[in-house]
């Protein structure tokens, strides 16, 4: 057999209950089904994480993947992805993140680490080199992110270790709460960081000297230089370069379809106030990167004046930066720096966090919550000390923080109204886009394997409005106007496997697919200069279209079907009160008929048909679903 | 005498050089085979590429005992393998820590790729320049003490 490079060739199995470690060979023929990152993930968790399993028990694993260019110079593949069934959600949970945490796993010699079991005493796990160590946490129990990372890094003598840490609000079981590498790299979304917690696990460290080496140095040099080339001739660069994800805000303002005041309305009148663009103004002082990114678009802001004169962090990231301003209706551009720093350090996904206020903020307008209920809070639209006090409660579990720990679903049904208000699919509250204005993308919050979210699919085309690329793609010219529905279907699952495969392979999507520089084509070829893997570009599509079925089958499994792939109710009756995308509704189920048949899922159930499954090589599903009774028509 | 200097505002930490100068030289991806070496601080948002000074003379290549590292006619600093016994006193003598060795305890010393530094070359932001001015900041600790007074961050 020969050599397969660009992996670490490692993955790493720990029992966190017995405290022993087991290290297997990664698996070729795994590595040639699903490439790394998300694709390895989402086959443990399949395998390994039966239905009805409580996220939060010992049986819940959780397992941390990076992919075959991570800890090469190929431009932004640094990811990782964090899977586990979700305690906020119920179904398949993952996260991804960059940063330079992933690099140094590859360093240290694994492309996955699974952890299993539940360790009594708080510990952090230090691979170092290959070698684990249980590293004793009890005194890092209770602080925050900020205060663990510079703990350990004294408790190892070691700056340049890279630290993947939850926060207090993991340790108190809040069921959004995140994973956070460098800081404030968050893979914060479905709660990985609460199972983490749950499992006594503080942080995961790593530390590597190894090398990566790829199978075809020379070739693989070349397309390095091509990317990089295209990368820095891209229209996007500069604005990237400026105000990374947060140049969104104005554009969707601009469009109308900001997510404003709970999804009310989709124009902020204040949005210049907190916009990516006075952010670059008045607040950057510098530019960060992730690891070997050739477009580096984190930046680094400090707060000169005011109640906030002090505050410095990283981002916030658009839809941080989004959720705690329009959706909120805060129009104070140092509260949301604050309420995202709050997040970052006491562990809470920062866009589950503000769904949670602004959905209380919505039942507090419409006389459906009272201030007692809400421990005395004056919840009106855009109360920055409302906003910050109830991050506090939520992270610490306290009052009605409490009632909002466990989602806005859950919220919803202890308080037992306001469940049509809350802004989610199968549990993940939806994204700052509003989806009557984005037909495709909504479509994509639909049908996501992990809720309501926009990186399964992120149809970015449907932005540039231009039928041409429709009709190009998919022959259906309709398929690229933001609100028309025809085509839709093909357009949503051509780019979750897109995004599948991008995940897998653990580069930025951001720049990768938003600006189409890693198409199918183009990912077969780095795939076998770094691995010497020799894939086509249809079988490399076909890996994100064996991902995404892998995936719905595990749903499924946990009783996913057709009703739960639909969009809150908001969405579906009223339309937006002004501006471009306003008078529209968004129609759902023309266009899930129309995916469910280009995805081959049946369409009265929403489950993947048996020939489907075979087509991708995964009878063994098949007999797994046959036997608990959901067979696959 | 040029050497390469940083723009420790500009860098941003991406860390394509040390993929640019491992590869470049030992044929691998491997920041412990790179002979630039970025010092970062997250919390700060402050990054530093440690590397070469090109001082001259050189206190590595003075310290050397068998006279593997010389400085050729060019000005670069070249290591004559067959010649270097691995004892480590280049490492002890460059006063920046920009020298290291290798599992194989060979040194790893910037040759500045030969006259042509490709780290100066493809560096995403433009942290680094090769030019013939004074370096500014001896240490990246003051580098990073002059830029939080800068702005206003009392570390």
């Amino acid at each position: 057999m020969p050599k397969l490079y660009g992996y670490a060739g490692k993955i790493l199995r720990v029992d966190l209950t017995k405290r022993r470690v087991h290290v297997a060979e990664l698996d070729r023929g795994l590595a040639v089904q699903f490439l790394g990152g998300r694709g390895f993930n989402s086959k443990v968790l399949y395998d390994g994480v039966g239905p009805h399993t409580d996220p939060l028990g010992p049986e819940n694993r959780l397992i941390f993947a990076t992919g075959p260019l991570v800890g090469t110079m190929f431009p932004t593949a640094c990811r990782f992805n964090v899977s586990a069934k979700s305690p906020l959600t119920g179904i398949l949970g993952d996260s991804n993140a960059g940063g330079h945490f992933a690099a140094e796993l590859k360093f240290a010699g694994y492309d996955q680490v699974i952890l299993e079991g539940r360790s009594r005493e708080p510990l952090y796990l230090f691979i170092n080199d290959g070698e684990v160590e249980f590293g004793d946490a009890s005194h890092l129990w209770g602080k925050d992110v900020y205060e663990t990372d510079e703990m350990i890094r004294a408790d190892l003598g070691d700056r340049r270790i890279q630290t993947a840490i939850v926060g207090p609000a993991a340790e108190r079981g809040v069921r959004y709460a995140g994973i956070y590498a460098n800081l404030m790299r968050a893979a914060a979304r479905t709660g990985m960081g609460t199972v983490m917690a749950s499992k006594g696990v503080k942080a995961l460290v790593v530390r590597g000297t190894g090398s990566i080496e790829v199978a075809d140095p020379r070739r693989f040099e070349e397309i390095v230089e091509e990317v990089e080339e295209e990368i820095y001739g891209h229209e996007q660069y500069w604005p990237r370069r400026r105000m990374g994800t947060t140049r969104i805000l104005m554009m969707a303002n601009r469009a109308g379809f900001l997510p404003t005041r709970h999804y009310t309305s989709g124009i902020f009148e204040y949005a210049e106030e907190v916009s990516g663009e006075r952010l670059a103004e008045e607040y950057n002082v510098k530019t960060r990167g992730c690891f070997a990114c050739t477009i580096p678009c984190s930046r680094f802001y400090v707060v000169k004046e005011g109640r906030f004169a002090g505050l410095y962090g990283e981002g916030p990231e658009y839809e941080a930066l989004g959720s705690f301003t329009a959706r909120v209706g805060n129009r104070d551009l140092d509260l949301a720096l604050k309420a995202n720093d709050m997040c970052n350090r006491l562990g809470l996904d920062a866009l589950t966090t503000a769904e949670c206020i602004s959905w209380a903020m919505e039942l507090y307008e419409k006389g459906l919550l009272t201030r007692e209920e809400a421990d005395g809070l004056d919840l009106s639209w855009g109360n920055g000390e409302a906003i910050l006090t109830l991050i506090e409660k939520i992270a610490q579990r306290e009052g009605f923080g409490d009632v909002l720990a466990d989602g806005s679903r859950a919220a919803a049904e202890k308080l037992e109204r306001g469940l049509e208000l809350t802004m989610q699919v199968k549990g993940l509250d939806i994204i700052m886009a509003d989806p009557r204005g984005l037909k495709g993308f909504g479509l994509g919050y639909a049908v996501a394997s992990r809720g309501g979210d926009h990186l399964r699919s992120e149809p970015f085309i449907e932005l540039s409005d231009d039928p041409r690329r429709g009709l190009e793609m998919f022959g259906v010219p309709e398929a690229t106007l933001r609100l028309a529905y025809r085509g839709k279907g093909k357009l949503v699952s051509y780019f979750e496997d897109w995004c599948a495969v991008i995940d897998a392979l653990e580069v930025c999507k951001n720049i990768m697919e938003n600006m189409e520089i890693l198409p199918f084509e183009r990912a077969a070829e780095v795939i076998e200069a770094a691995t010497g893997l020799s894939l086509s570009a249809s079988e490399v599509r076909l890996v994100g279209e064996r991902i995404v079925n892998l995936e719905r089958a595990f749903n499924v499994r946990e009783g996913i079907r057709r009703k739960d792939d639909s969009l809150p109710r908001r969405f579906r009756e009223e339309t937006l009160p002004e501006g471009p995308s306003s008078g529209t509704v968004f129609e759902q189920e023309p266009m899930l008929d129309e995916y469910y048949a280009e995805r081959g899922w049946d369409r009265e159930t929403g489950i993947p048909r048996r020939g489907t499954l075979e087509r991708l090589g995964l009878e063994y599903v098949v007999e797994d679903l046959e036997r608990l009774g959901v067979t696959p028509p | 005498m040029r050497r390469i200097l940083v723009d420790a505002v500009k860098c941003a930490g991406c860390r394509y050089c040390e993929m640019l100068c491992s590869f470049h030289h030992e044929g691998k991806f491997s920041p412990s085979l790179s002979r630039v070496t970025v010092i970062k601080e997250d919390r700060y948002g402050l990054d530093y590429p440690v590397l070469c000074h090109q001082c001259d003379p050189c206190p590595s290549v003075e310290a050397c005992p068998t006279g593997a590292l010389r400085r050729t006619e060019l000005g670069v600093i070249s290591l004559d393998e067959e010649a270097c016994i691995g004892c480590g006193r280049c490492v002890e003598a460059c006063p920046y820590d920009a020298v290291k060795l290798d599992k194989a305890s060979r040194p790893l010393i910037c040759d500045l790729c030969g006259g042509d530094p490709l780290c100066v070359k493809r560096c995403p932001t433009g942290a680094l320049t090769f030019t013939e001015a004074e370096v500014e900041f001896e240490k990246p600790e003051e580098a990073f003490r002059a830029i939080l007074r800068r702005w206003g961050i009392d570390a």
